[in-house]
Formats: structure tokens, C-alpha cells, sequence
């Protein structure tokens, strides 16, 4: 590359013009500026998306049970339709959540092309759907994204005469807290959050120790560690290693715990903040690692030749008292294809299909033909990752990541924000 | 070029001290030699061996299990060509290489050829904002287009439309800074005589000048070329899902989760295109401009 | 009278030509620099918190910048670290850049002969290399059970085991040297084969060593391209945070690439991207100015 050409030829003009004419310039500025902004507020995408209902969202939660408004700018599609043969199927999804085997074989059979869009965490999901620019049809959120899918319109209520697999999935899931009446969701995946560790790199049994959660502050696993690259999750991990069980807090106390022991776990081990654990701890790039428990049953699969999933292991509160979620399928109103996105969260909750995809994916469906306390029998766990199965029980007793109310969201976000900025 | 000149002033064979050895302003210049190649090997090694374990017969990027094609073709879901997000990401870089570069060139020479003769602020002005783009960090402007795809009804939206306007911007200063270098070099006279011997203005441009810029011009299409098909932060600031991801978005995402050699498979096959096609500019290159410039010489932005 | 004309016809070509390009740049570089102004100092809708901009300057909400300004020193300074760290990181690397890339450069300048073309031609390769496909190379030999650990612990007998990708600031830092390197080496090389000759074998055959006829003659004359090739190399970087989220996806390590990408997909940041992508702007404003100047002297010194 080589120095750019200036122009040793250009004539400078006297200095006398010069400030004159800048002075020209400067006022015409000014006089349009304010010009151009009608200009460019004209070209303004037509307002932000549920700018004009700024109305307190509502946060639905166990106590507070939500039925959700059918949108009248979106309405559910019609029954008796098909989808078009040769049409495509937008999916948004995390990555390799979804069993390529599954993709292919409901292609094959209604003829319609999958194609799946990646995210690494809601808030960039979120946005990036938002932005509208997009055509996605389907949207695997958790339910703390609902309200503000539905108070900014962006979800198609169902048509549940698609549905009917629904019979299968667990009763509690038909008529959920969260969407009561199913109108926009159906459950996806099970899980809960806890420790994962590899045997044969972490000599301590991390699960019996009496707080497990203060593992990722102890100095000697500095550098061989890991914690989940997603705001709620881990920052409410920080709430439950101090006994404290709100982990949707409000308080500014608690938010300045998070922040404070946050710090401090950067400056003591060192963790990784990511969400590939499922193949980063079978790979052996660090021994101990904050999970979700499809993740640690996934890593099986990631292992080495000679390594037996036995060096795997998992912590959960026995008593259920952990954070506990599920994922949820929706149909994005700005979608092109909701028939076939219908058709598709049908064939997802048909078990034999919802078998194929836990045997892949690792993350545990809601379905009454999977008996938990059988995962181990049955194949899909090995003995040393009994505690990763998900029993209906602990949505009794668990906690939840639910929605949090603007000021709170904003204030979480902001320590998120410091911590990612690296101490 | 300068082999050793003074070379045959000093006898072989003559046995000195390693102390003059050190200060002999003639001696052949090893060090730098075995810099140059480590360098080299530094550089291309690593490339090498990951090409290397994109036939891996395992899952492996670290364990060798044997040489297969399954990456390739034979996985029948994980391969590139049976995985459609995989093979969907090289024809779509490939697109995007073979966009921007048409739109680049022609705007970035006939710009190059303009603001060398155009008197003025504003091509004074147009120069500056051409060389704030050449060294620009391109998060900068990916972010401002970002806003600008999402916040304003405008052509630029997220997807190929956007990724093209986003690659046009920040290549069009290759070609202007490599022609206009050129340009510096060739003078005025060529054309001056053209024109004296009856061409019009834009007659002496077309078939005096432009044939002499012909290695620029060539040299700047294959830069702007690779550029564009290595170019990531703003293609995945403005992709619009998977169908419009180019290859370097792919590693990267995929990278960070759990990568097969397949990722390596897809990068050499890319490798591969991308050198394909510069071989076949090379040719005609050759072909266009028989004898007249040392060719690589031109790569490196001589004039 | 056909001589007038021709004048005039030629007088309109140049802005002609150079229009297109001119407009383009304003419209798809300039013009969204006032876009990222609009959403830095606009607001947030209440549902999503997606930035609403504000086109009128008169009602533009300075207090998204503030946040950024008041965090980035003092107590609460929490943006600060990763500044100092990105400035560190880029210093620290440009050096070691430039410390591989000048005896490269020299050596081919110099001494190639006619192993030119192909050590061109092997220095060009990493264009047509993805940059992602390098990056992609160094992961795998840089994994706990990669080849880079194998070679150090010699096959197991030593137990020398780094966890090279666990936020290591070498790793980083050795990353962004790897990445950016070739673009340093071109230039150079551009800018020492300028350098007679002739001049530096007349400082010998007046006497001088090596390194004296280096620090009074190579060195002065090859300023102007170490500053050039320094400044395309050190500006882009200024702007990665790709090279860090692969290779080390560790907070210690951001950089202010990251903080960009972090704020700008969180709902209720994306104004403080904008405000990072004003600072880095303006940060990097002044060695911009300074390339711009470094490239003017170059020519009149050539010419």
C-alpha cells in the first residue's frame, strides 16, 4: 500500500475569503439542521415498536398468573391451512440446539426448508428482532422475554387446532403461569442451573461441599473454571450463594452484593464467561464450569475417544431449591411462514421426535413418555449425571429467572455491563 | 538488486574472528535471512496444518485419526456440502466478493482519476474522507450503519443489500489510494499528446490512461477482492440471519461453540475459491499486459 | 475554437468522474456519523428499550454520554480499565508488529534477488487467508491438548501445560501481532525499497559499520514508512474485539471493541455504543490527521 497521493498541486485560497466564507457555511449549518432533523425524522422507521401503549408492562410469575391479550394487529392463522411445499422456515435459535437429524427429517416430510439464524444470548435476540428487518418465524425465547414480546406485538397468538401433540407434554405446561390458556407459547425444554465438573481435573467432590456455589470464589481453581455467559443466570447464582432466594431482587442491597462479589470472583479465579461448556469441559479446556443440565448431559457426546462420561459430574440442590426454567417456542408475527412454523411446534412435541431431539441436544422435553427417574435406565444419562434430570417436582420448590421491571432490568444491566468491562 | 557487491574484493576462504565477522559491512545477511523465514513459517504454518485437519477422520481439530473426505462430502449432515448453513456461507461470500468489487472499482478509479485533476475544496475535502476510510476501525462504521439500517427507513437494510453498501464504503479507498499513486507516477504528458494529436478529454482517458493504469487497477480489484470475502465485523453487523452469513461470521460462531473440522473444510474450501479466482485474474492479468510490468511488484502498492 | 472546448470538456470531466464516488462516501459514511450522534443523544422506548433517536439537535438528552464519560475515571470508573487495556494491548503489539515486520520488509527490499517474487508472494498470502481461518488455526494449536502444549511439555516428558485460552492477555496480545502483521510488512517493504541503494553502500565504503550506517541513514530515510505502516496497522486494531472474544472470551482481556459490541445489542445501552464509537473517533482522530500528513510529505518527497 503505498503513501496516498495528496494534491501538491491544490491552490490555497487567501486567508481573507477563508474566514468569510466560513462564516457562510457555518449559518447555512445552522439553518439546516434543524431542516435536515424534519428531514430524517420523516425518514424515521414509523415509531418504535409499542411506543405509543407505554403502559407499566405487565410481569407475569407464579403467584401472579398472566392471561395475555390476543393481539389484533397480528391475529392467529386461520385453521385447515398447509404449508407451501418449497417455502422456507426461518428459525431463531441458540446454537446446536436444535437436532440437525430433527431439521432434516421434517423437511423431508412437509417439503418446507429449514433455516436456522443463531443467537448467543436474548438481549441480542431480542434486539435483533426488534429491529424488524428480519422475517424470522419462530423464536425460542424463556419466559422472561414474553411480556415484552407481547406488549410490543411482536408474537402471533396460536391457533391451537395445529397443535394437537400438546397432549403430551407435562399437564402443567396446559395452562402455565406465564401464558395461561397457551395462547402464544409452548413449552420447548426443561432445565435446571447448577455445577458441572470433571473428576479427573477437580479432586474435590464440588457437590459435597456445604456451599457448593462458593467454588467459583475459591483460589484454586483459578484459571480452571467457567461461568455462564448470560446476565440473570449467573448474577442470580451470586443471590443463592448468599442464601438469598429472591434471585428476580429489586433491591439495591442485593444489586450491590452482586456487583461487589462479582468483582471479586474476576480478581480471584479468572472465570471464562461463556455458553460453550457442553463442548469446552469434555475438551478439557477447564474443570469446573457453571451449567445448565442439558449441557452437561450433552457433553457426553463431546468426549474424547477413551474418556468415559463417567469423569462427568453435577450438582443440583437435592431439595429442588435451585434455579429451575423451561424454554418456550413462538411464533414471530413477523414471520412470513406461520403456517409451517405451526406445523413445525406440532412435530416438536410428537415424543418420538422430542426423543430424537433430547438424544441430541441434551436438554431434557416436557414429555410424559420420558419418565425421569428412568433417564438413567433408559440410556440418555450415565450414572454419574443422575442429578442433571429435571423432576416435575422442582417447578413446586424452585426458583425462576422471571421478568424484571424496567429500573431493576436497567440497574442488573448496568453491573452486567461492568463486569463484562473486565475489573 | 544489491547482491553483495563488494563480494569478489574479499578473498574467499579467509579465516576472521567472529568479531569482524559481526562488523563486516558486506557479509551475506543470515540473520535477517533466518528472520525472514521463521517469519514465513510463523506466518503460513499454522494455516497449513489446520488445512491439514480439515481431513481428519475424527471429530479431532488436535488428535490426527486419519485421512477422509468426510468433512468435505461424506458426512451426509455435518459435511459442507450436505450442511446447507455451510455451504450456503461460501456461495453467499463469494456473492458479496463478486458485488462489491464490481461497484467498487469503477466508482473507486473513476474517483482516483477525478480528484487528481479537480481543483478545490471538495475534492480536497472528498480526499481527506478517503483516507479517514483507509485507516478507519471498521467497528465505527459498522456501528453507524447499524443504527442507520435499524432506526431509519432507507435501501440499506440488514442482509445483502446492507452488507454491499457496508463493503462498497469502507473498500472504495483501496482503489482511490492505489491509482492515485499510480497516477503520480504516469504524469500528464501521455495524455497531454493525445489530446494534442486530436482525442477528446475523455477519449485520452479511455484508451491512453487507463491502459497504462491497467496494473493498478488490477492490483486494486484482487486486494478489494480478498478484502471483501475475509471481511467480518461489518458483514455480521448488517447479516440478516444465517441465509446471509458469510463464511468468516460461520468460524466465528461456530468457533466459539463446538467446532468440527468441518470448520476447516469450509475455510479451505474457501482458501480455495479465493486463490482460484486471483489465479485467474492473475492469467488474464498477464495476458492484458504482455512484458510491460513486473507483476507482483505491483501488489505491494508500487507505482 | 475546438481547443476551448476542449478545455472546458476537460475542466467538467474530473468532477464528473469524481462525483459518484464522492457522494457515496458522504452518504454511507458521513451522513451516519450524524445518526450515531441522533441515538447517542436520543432516548429509549419503555417496552424494549430499543434506541429512539433524536434528529434535533435542539432536544438532544446528553445524559447517555455522561453515564459514559463519568464511568470511565475515578471510583466509579469501571469503563477505564478497558481503555488503558486496549491502548496497552495496541502499543504493546504494534512494536512486536513492527519489530518482525522491518527486518522482513528489509531483508526482501534488499537482498531477495531473485527470490523476490516469491517472497512477495508468500508475505501477499495472508490477504487471500481469511483472517478468521488464522485465527481459527491458532485455537486449535493453542487448546490444552493442542499441538503448541505438546511441543512445550516435549510429547509429556515435561509438565510445562498452559491454559493458553483462559484469558491469557499474551494470548491476545500474541493474536492481534499474528493478525495484523502483514498488513504492517507491505508498506514497509513499499517504503525501504525506495531507499538507493546506492546511498547506504556509499556510507560504508566512507567506513561505516552496520549499525551506524543503519542509525544515520536506513533508519532516517525509512521514518516516513514506519509511520505510515504503523498507523495502517494500528488503527484498525483499535477497533478488534473478535481477536479477543475467540481467543480468550474472558473479561480480564476486553477491549473497547468489546464494550462496543457488548452495549450495542443490550436493550438500554445502545446509546452508550454510540457514545464508545464517538470516543474511539475522536481518540483516533489525531494519528489519522497524522497518516494524512505522513502521506502528503511522502509524495512531495518522491516526487
Amino acid at each position: 500500500m503505498p503513501p496516498a497521493a495528496g494534491d501538491p498541486f491544490a491552490r490555497r485560497a487567501p486567508s481573507g475569503q477563508i474566514g468569510r466564507r466560513s462564516l457562510l457555511k457555518v449559518m447555512l449549518a445552522a439553518g439546516a439542521a434543524p431542516a435536515l432533523a424534519d428531514l430524517l425524522a420523516a425518514c424515521s422507521s414509523s415509531g418504535s415498536p409499542g411506543a405509543a401503549g407505554s403502559a407499566a408492562p405487565k410481569i407475569p410469575s407464579p403467584t401472579n398468573p398472566v392471561r395475555w391479550p390476543l393481539s389484533t394487529k397480528h391475529p392467529a392463522i386461520k385453521a385447515g391451512l398447509k404449508p407451501r411445499r418449497g417455502s422456507t422456515l426461518k428459525v431463531y435459535n441458540y446454537a446446536d440446539y436444535l437436532g440437525p437429524q430433527v431439521i432434516k427429517s421434517f423437511e423431508k416430510e412437509y417439503g418446507v426448508t429449514v433455516n436456522v439464524s443463531t443467537f448467543n444470548d436474548e438481549d441480542e435476540a431480542l434486539t435483533k428482532i426488534a429491529s424488524g428487518g428480519l422475517d424470522l418465524d419462530l423464536y425460542f425465547p424463556s419466559y422472561d422475554s414474553i411480556g415484552k414480546l407481547v406488549g410490543a406485538d411482536l408474537v402471533r397468538p396460536l391457533n391451537h387446532d395445529y397443535i394437537t401433540n400438546i397432549e403430551h407434554v407435562w399437564p402443567q405446561f396446559h395452562d402455565p403461569w406465564y401464558d395461561q390458556g397457551w395462547r402464544y407459547t409452548v413449552p420447548y425444554t426443561v432445565y435446571t442451573t447448577g455445577i458441572g465438573w470433571r473428576a479427573d481435573m477437580i479432586k474435590d467432590d464440588i457437590g459435597a461441599m456445604s456451599n457448593p456455589y462458593d467454588a467459583f470464589w475459591n483460589a484454586e481453581y483459578a484459571g480452571n473454571l467457567a461461568v455462564l455467559d448470560d446476565w440473570h443466570t449467573l448474577m442470580s447464582m451470586v443471590l443463592l450463594r448468599n442464601g438469598i432466594d429472591n434471585i428476580n431482587s429489586t433491591k439495591q442491597s442485593d444489586i450491590n452484593l452482586i456487583h461487589d462479589q462479582l468483582m471479586k470472583m474476576l480478581k480471584v479465579t479468572h472465570p471464562k464467561v461463556t455458553i460453550t461448556m457442553y463442548n469446552d469441559l469434555p475438551a478439557g479446556q477447564y474443570g469446573l464450569a457453571q451449567m445448565w443440565s442439558g449441557d452437561v448431559v450433552n457433553a457426553q457426546y463431546y468426549l474424547p475417544k477413551g474418556t468415559s462420561p463417567e469423569v462427568l459430574r453435577y450438582w443440583f440442590p437435592e431439595d429442588g431449591k435451585g434455579e429451575v426454567d423451561n424454554d418456550l417456542m413462538v411464533v414471530l408475527a413477523q414471520g412470513s411462514n406461520p403456517v409451517a412454523a405451526h406445523f413445525f411446534i406440532n412435530y416438536m412435541l410428537d415424543p418420538k421426535v422430542a426423543s430424537k431431539n433430547f438424544g441430541y441436544i441434551g436438554y431434557q422435553p416436557p414429555q410424559n413418555s420420558i419418565n425421569p427417574d428412568e433417564l438413567v435406565a433408559d440410556g440418555y444419562l450415565p450414572k454419574s449425571l443422575r442429578s442433571a434430570t429435571v423432576l416435575p417436582h422442582y417447578f413446586d420448590v424452585g426458583y425462576r429467572l422471571l421478568q424484571l421491571p424496567p429500573a431493576a432490568d436497567q440497574a442488573w444491566h448496568q453491573v452486567w455491563q461492568e463486569f463484562k468491562a473486565g475489573a | 538488486m544489491t547482491a553483495v557487491p563488494g563480494a569478489a574484493l574479499v578473498p574467499a576462504r579467509r579465516r576472521r574472528g567472529p568479531g569482524a565477522w559481526a562488523r563486516d559491512p558486506w557479509r551475506k545477511p543470515r540473520i535477517l535471512l533466518g528472520i525472514t523465514v521463521l517469519y514465513v513459517g510463523w506466518s503460513l504454518l499454522p494455516v497449513l496444518i489446520a488445512v491439514l485437519f480439515s481431513f481428519n477422520d475424527g471429530k479431532s481439530r488436535t488428535v490426527w485419526q486419519g485421512f477422509s473426505m468426510r468433512w468435505y462430502y461424506g458426512d451426509p449432515l455435518r459435511s459442507v456440502w450436505h450442511d446447507p448453513t455451510l455451504h450456503s456461507a461460501v456461495v453467499h461470500t463469494l456473492w458479496l466478493g463478486v458485488l462489491a468489487t464490481l461497484i467498487t472499482i469503477p466508482l473507486g478509479v473513476a474517483m482516483a482519476l477525478g480528484l487528481d485533476r479537480w481543483r478545490g475544496r471538495i475534492p480536497a475535502g472528498a480526499n481527506f474522507i478517503v483516507l479517514i476510510t483507509f485507516v478507519l476501525p471498521e467497528i465505527l462504521l459498522a456501528v453507524a450503519l447499524l443504527f442507520v439500517a435499524t432506526v431509519l427507513q432507507t435501501p440499506l437494510h440488514l442482509g445483502t443489500a446492507g452488507q454491499v453498501m457496508g463493503l462498497v464504503t469502507y473498500q472504495l479507498s483501496y482503489p482511490v489510494v492505489i491509482v492515485r499513486s499510480r497516477l503520480l507516477t504516469i504524469g500528464k504528458h501521455y495524455e497531454e499528446a493525445a489530446i494534442d494529436l486530436g482525442a477528446s478529454p475523455m477519449g485520452a482517458v479511455r484508451r491512453v490512461l487507463l491502459k497504462m493504469l491497467l496494473p493498478a487497477i488490477f492490483a486494486s480489484t484482487v486486494l478489494v477482492f480478498a478484502d471483501v470475502i475475509d471481511d467480518f465485523v461489518i458483514v455480521r453487523y448488517l447479516s440478516g440471519g444465517s441465509s446471509t452469513e458469510p463464511v468468516s461470521v460461520k468460524i466465528y460462531n461456530t468457533a466459539r461453540a463446538a467446532p468440527t473440522p468441518a470448520l476447516n473444510a469450509l475455510a479451505t474450501v474457501l482458501l480455495a475459491s479465493s486463490l482460484l479466482v486471483v489465479l485467474l485474474g492473475f492469467v488474464a492479468y498477464r495476458r492484458f499486459t504482455r512484458g510491460e510490468r513486473r507483476s507482483i511488484d505491483v501488489f505491494a502498492g508500487e507505482a | 475554437m475546438p481547443d476551448t472546448t476542449a478545455r472546458a470538456g476537460r475542466r467538467l470531466l474530473w468532477p464528473m468522474l469524481a462525483l459518484p464516488g464522492t457522494v457515496w462516501l458522504v452518504v454511507l459514511f458521513v451522513a451516519p456519523v450524524y445518526v450515531v450522534l441522533a441515538v447517542l443523544f436520543g432516548g429509549v422506548d419503555p417496552i424494549l428499550r430499543q434506541p429512539v433517536p433524536v434528529w434535533n439537535p435542539v432536544h438532544w438528552d446528553v445524559s447517555q454520554f455522561d453515564y459514559v464519560l463519568e464511568h470511565i475515571v475515578g471510583t466509579d470508573g469501571f469503563f477505564g480499565p478497558a481503555l488503558v487495556r486496549t491502548a496497552v494491548y495496541v502499543l504493546v503489539a504494534s512494536v512486536l508488529c513492527l519489530l518482525v515486520a522491518y527486518p522482513v520488509a528489509y531483508y526482501t527490499a534488499r537482498f531477495a534477488g531473485r527470490y523476490r517474487g516469491l517472497l512477495l508472494t508468500l508475505l501477499i498470502a495472508p490477504f487471500w487467508i481469511s483472517y478468521m481461518m488464522r485465527m481459527l488455526a491458532w485455537i486449535n494449536l493453542l487448546q490444552n491438548d493442542g499441538l503448541v502444549n505438546q511441543v512445550i511439555s516435549l510429547g509429556g516428558l515435561l509438565p510445562a501445560h498452559v491454559n493458553w485460552l483462559n484469558g491469557q492477555p499474551v494470548t491476545v496480545v500474541l493474536g492481534l501481532v499474528y493478525g495484523y502483521v502483514p498488513y504492517m510488512v507491505l508498506p514497509l517493504f513499499a517504503g525501504l525499497d525506495r531507499i538507493p541503494a546506492a546511498v547506504q553502500e556509499a556510507a560504508r565504503d566512507l567506513g561505516a559499520g552496520r549499525v551506524e550506517t543503519f542509525r544515520r541513514v536506513t533508519w532516517p530515510m525509512s521514518r516516513q514508512a514506519v509511520v505510515v505502516s504503523l498507523l495502517v496497522t494500528t488503527l484498525p486494531m483499535l477497533g478488534d474485539y473478535y481477536t479477543n472474544d475467540m481467543l480468550s472470551s474472558s473479561p480480564q482481556t476486553s477491549m473497547v471493541g468489546n464494550l462496543i459490541n457488548n452495549s450495542v445489542l443490550t436493550p438500554g445501552q445502545t446509546g452508550q455504543a454510540g457514545a464508545f464509537v464517538m470516543l474511539v473517533l475522536l481518540v483516533s482522530v489525531l494519528p489519522m490527521l497524522l497518516y494524512v500528513r505522513a502521506s502528503r510529505t511522502g509524495e512531495e518527497v518522491e516526487s
